[in-house]
């Protein structure tokens, strides 16, 4: 077991769909000689790649879900997060990026930086995750490394500095420059595992030094003894430039640029040199946690293996040989056998089986160290629990959780389906926290919901596959709200007298908007009008209240109830009495308190030629979206806009036709905002109308 | 909406900005990191107050940087005076701004108009007050200006620019404008420098409407917020 922290490497990689980071993915583990065999995402030969362990991206050719898998090279420890590429699935991502020290940012050659790799970008700017990016698919037709590098510094804006020049483009590619060490770098064999060093090209090697000399100039940044080198005419040393390279991406104020083609086997063993030279290790980067037992104050983990252990779940699995929780150890050591708590439930469980995940294999371990990524067997828990030793009681700062914006209604065709579908559902919402499922009910019916269409026909598509479970799939539904915009008072009697003991209870008081939070309860009752025993009996009633709101049975949020009198009487009022009454009161302060509908609005970007800029703003303002700015670079555009949820369902098809496939759009969940008044009258009377139908 | 209140309350009332008919060209100098996309974005900030839809046209910067600093310099004014509503505001704010990006090479008279009108014919957004920070005055001739001067007058808009000075450049127009701008301070009606002083950043205007002025403007930019006081 290796113990030296500074040479452990967690990363992830992440990417627009198709930019290649599967392929790439196989091409390390083939090269650290984790697998054997080289499998196409697409082969022909069935197999598929190893990190898509799903069916179902096999044959969609994405990854979908994050698998952690473990490799070494050259003496370093790399466990690599594979990230999925749609914005739909973005808690995937974010839940990723959290337990990463460094990632590669894979960009295609061709496309360049698309808008996914906008949003991945700001996630791990968000994340503060250095990065390495990697321009892959230098083989095919179109390939520019040098505009892409460019875009990198104008859509991202990050200080994006070659660290390699291509040896011929396109299908004349041979190999690359490598410009710190300023040699060639050809990769020979069958799948390019013999990297042999030669003398730069004597027809690229004008171009090299003036490459080398741009890279330097950013580089020498962040370092004096570089810096000075470089005054005085001298010639670095390598080990110079690459510290300053690592010290300028840790900062997070360099992205270093390396360029190959993972498929035609060249650049990755170059890539892997640079994860180890440049990416952080564990102890490079500085993580916190909340103590619980001080009103969750702000901790730095150590990182240190002889402190207790803190670490976490980030990812559950359910794979073939039963239920596996990949876990991020922060600090202390986790050994079979141990006893660890769960600080969320307080649970205690002991450590069963430990193993090293290299995508559905796994290699059995005795212990895992600080720093490093493993999977445990039969474990309880929910993703996103933190496990601690039994003296420490602290929880790895809450991840942010986006809430659902979209439902829908399912149905299973048969008994069978039945079973299986909830088996299904069980597991889906342990694994992934914005994937919700209710029984609605008044409807009888089984509702999922989640961050967007494509997040739903996701895990459609894997009840068929994995469960088998056939579900009837009912029409896409936004996740409207309720809430109130002005002060109202109430004062309600609940009585009831028919026969042996009666109800009786009286509530007064006002609801109030809330600004931040969905529901806060104040009791400010003085003089015991209302039985201390039946304050909560109150609270009870108002928290029911919340669940259907009256304009369109959406759940409502942001509201404060304060109660100051009601009165009781010594034999009828009861528990459900209060309950009953504080019901009434909500209904009738909830009427006078200005109710309105607030619906998802989402952050869209649309990116395409600027030929269309002009339709693309149209299309989004026909849609009550609010255009937040263009991006306008030659004959690119991006719009970004905000835009109703419900106004986007088939807006994909509405691009497609309006640009000729030109344009492409992402989006994700940005906020709740108010519904105007004309589409508000609409819900209402679509929701009388279904309570009629009913 | 009624945020004229709250406009006019606005230090920068002392210029005569804002006014109907107001469809000069407006001009903010000051050497790098002084704060002239600070003051840019009050201006803008101030026209949306005022009732206007403001276009802020931002070369060689992101749209998420931009927009940054309108939400840092809202919260300012949040913050200084008690609004009973600020979603409201930050909604009304949102809807009557839009953040256009150029690179640099790719910004002309002709891109631009043609741009906004795209907005106006489809009846998406029809501004009243153009801003255009990180325009380029060295790399730009006269013709240009008088370019953009003329597309203002047909379109009836205001227009606000910013140009960044350099401190070893001792050219000056008779006004007291200085380089780049020495040579086009004529069409401007108004012009703002930006000049830091012992722990002050003053803002000294040179031109207000067409007068030049020979007395203090009494305007300070507090150098820790970037908001705009009297002195």
């Amino acid at each position: 077991m290796k113990k030296d922290l500074q040479k452990v490497r967690n990363i992830g990689i992440s990417a627009h769909i198709d930019s290649g980071k599967t392929t790439l993915t196989e091409r390390i583990l083939f090269y650290t000689q984790r697998i054997h065999a080289i499998h196409e995402v697409r082969g022909k030969d069935g197999v598929g790649a190893t990190m898509d362990s799903m069916e179902l991206e096999k044959e969609r050719g994405i990854t979908i879900q994050s698998a952690a898998t473990y490799c070494s090279w050259k003496d370093f420890d790399i466990n690599i997060i594979d990230t999925p590429g749609h914005v739909d699935f973005t808690i995937e991502v974010e839940r990723a990026l959290r337990v990463l020290d460094g990632a590669v940012l894979i960009l295609c050659s061709v496309g360049g930086v698309q808008s996914q790799s906008i949003t991945v970008n700001r996630q791990m700017t968000r994340y503060k995750v250095p990065r390495i990016a990697f321009i892959n698919k230098c083989d095919r037709t179109g390939a520019n490394p040098n505009r892409v590098t460019q875009q990198l510094r104008d859509k991202l804006g990050l200080n994006a500095v070659m660290l390699q020049l291509p040896i011929g483009l396109e299908s004349d590619m041979e190999g690359l420059i490598d410009l710190v060490t300023m040699k060639a770098v050809y990769f020979d064999g069958d799948q390019g595992e013999k990297v042999r060093y030669e003398e730069i090209p004597e027809h690229l090697r004008a171009d090299a030094e003036a490459k080398r000399e741009e890279m330097l100039d950013a580089v020498s940044m962040f370092s004096d003894e570089l810096m000075e080198v470089i005054l005085e005419e001298g010639t670095p040393s390598v080990e110079t430039i690459n510290a300053a390279i690592r010290r300028g991406t840790l900062s997070l104020q360099l992205t270093p640029v390396m360029i190959g083609s993972a498929y035609k086997n060249k650049g990755v063993q170059k890539l892997l040199d640079a994860v180890n030279a440049y990416l952080p290790s564990p102890t490079d980067v500085e993580n916190t946690a909340l103590d619980l037992d001080k009103g969750e104050a702000e901790i730095v983990v150590t990182n240190n293996p002889a402190d207790s252990l803190i670490a976490l779940a980030f990812k559950l699995e359910e794979g073939r040989y039963g239920q596996l929780t990949y876990v991020r150890t922060y600090q202390g050591e986790i050994k079979k056998g141990d006893t660890i708590v769960n600080s969320r439930t307080g649970k205690k469980v002991k450590v069963g089986r430990l193993v090293r995940m290299h995508a559905d294999q796994m290699e059995e371990i005795e212990e895992a160290g600080s720093g490093d990524i493993i999977a445990l067997f039969g474990i309880d828990c929910a993703s996103g629990d933190t496990f601690c030793a039994d003296s420490i009681n602290v929880s790895m700062s809450s991840m942010h959780v986006p809430v659902p914006v979209i439902s829908l209604a399912i149905k299973p065709v048969d008994n069978k389906a039945q079973v299986n579908m909830s088996k299904a559902l069980n597991r889906f919402s342990k694994e992934d926290p914005t994937f919700k499922t209710f029984v609605d009910h008044e409807t009888n019916e089984t509702i999922i919901s989640g961050m967007g269409e494509l997040h739903l026909d996701v895990y459609i598509e894997r009840m068929k596959r994995e469960y088998k479970a056939e579900v009837e799939v009912g029409a896409p539904r936004v996740a409207f709200r309720e809430t109130i915009t002005q002060r109202a008072d109430f004062n309600y009697t609940h009585k009831k007298q028919t026969g042996g003991s009666g109800q009786f209870g009286r509530v007064a008081g006002y609801l109030e908007p809330l600004e931040e939070g969905e529901y806060e309860f104040v009791d400010a009752i003085v003089g015991g009008s209302i039985p201390r025993e039946f304050i909560s009996s109150c609270d009870k009633g108002f928290q029911k209240s919340l669940d259907k709101g009256k304009l369109t049975g959406s759940p409502i949020t942001g509201v404060r109830v304060v109660i100051n009198d009601g009165s009781s009487h010594a034999v009828d009022s009861s528990d459900i009495a209060f309950q009953l009454a504080a019901i009434g009161g909500f209904k009738e302060g909830f009427s006078k308190a200005g109710p309105v509908i607030m619906e998802p609005i989402m952050k869209v970007a649309v990116e395409g030629p600027s030929e269309f800029q002009g339709a693309v703003m149209g299309s989004i303002n026909q849609r009550r979206g609010i255009i937040v700015g263009t991006f306008e670079e030659g004959n690119y555009t991006v719009v970004e806009a905000e835009v109703p949820l419900s106004e986007m369902f088939g807006y994909s098809t509405v691009l497609r036709s309006l640009t000729q496939g030109k344009a492409e759009f992402t989006m994700e969940f940005s906020t709740y905002k108010q519904v105007p008044r004309s589409v508000s009258e609409e819900l209402m009377k679509a929701y009388e109308q279904e309570k009629k139908n009913k | 909406m009624g945020y004229e209140q709250l406009a006019n309350k606005n230090p920068l009332r002392i210029l005569k900005i804002g006014k109907e008919g107001a469809n000069e060209l407006g001009l903010i100098m000051a050497r790098a990191g002084l704060g002239k996309t600070a003051l840019l974005v009050q201006i803008a900030l101030d026209a949306i107050l005022l009732g206007n839809r403001v276009i802020h046209v931002s070369i060689g910067q992101s749209i998420e940087k931009t927009r940054t600093w309108y939400d840092d310099i809202l919260r300012h004014i949040l913050q200084a005076h008690s609004i009973t509503r600020p979603h409201e505001l930050i909604d009304m704010v949102q809807r009557h701004r839009m953040i256009m990006t150029f690179k640099e090479a790719s910004f002309n008279r002709a891109r631009l108009e043609e741009r906004l009108n795209d907005l106006i014919m489809q009846d998406i957004f029809k501004p009243n007050c153009l801003v255009i920070d990180g325009f380029d005055f060295e790399g730009t001739d006269r013709a240009a200006i008088e370019n953009i001067k003329e597309m203002a007058e047909t379109m009836s808009l205001q227009v606000w620019f910013s140009a960044t000075c350099h401190r070893e450049d001792k050219r000056f127009s008779s006004a007291g404008v200085p380089a780049p701008c020495h040579e086009v301070d004529d069409l401007f009606g108004t012009v703002i420098v930006i000049k830091p002083e012992e722990n002050k950043i003053r803002l000294n205007l040179i031109k207000n409407r067409g007068e030049v002025q020979t007395t203090d403007a009494g305007l300070d930019l507090d150098p820790t917020t970037m908001m705009i006081k009297k002195s």
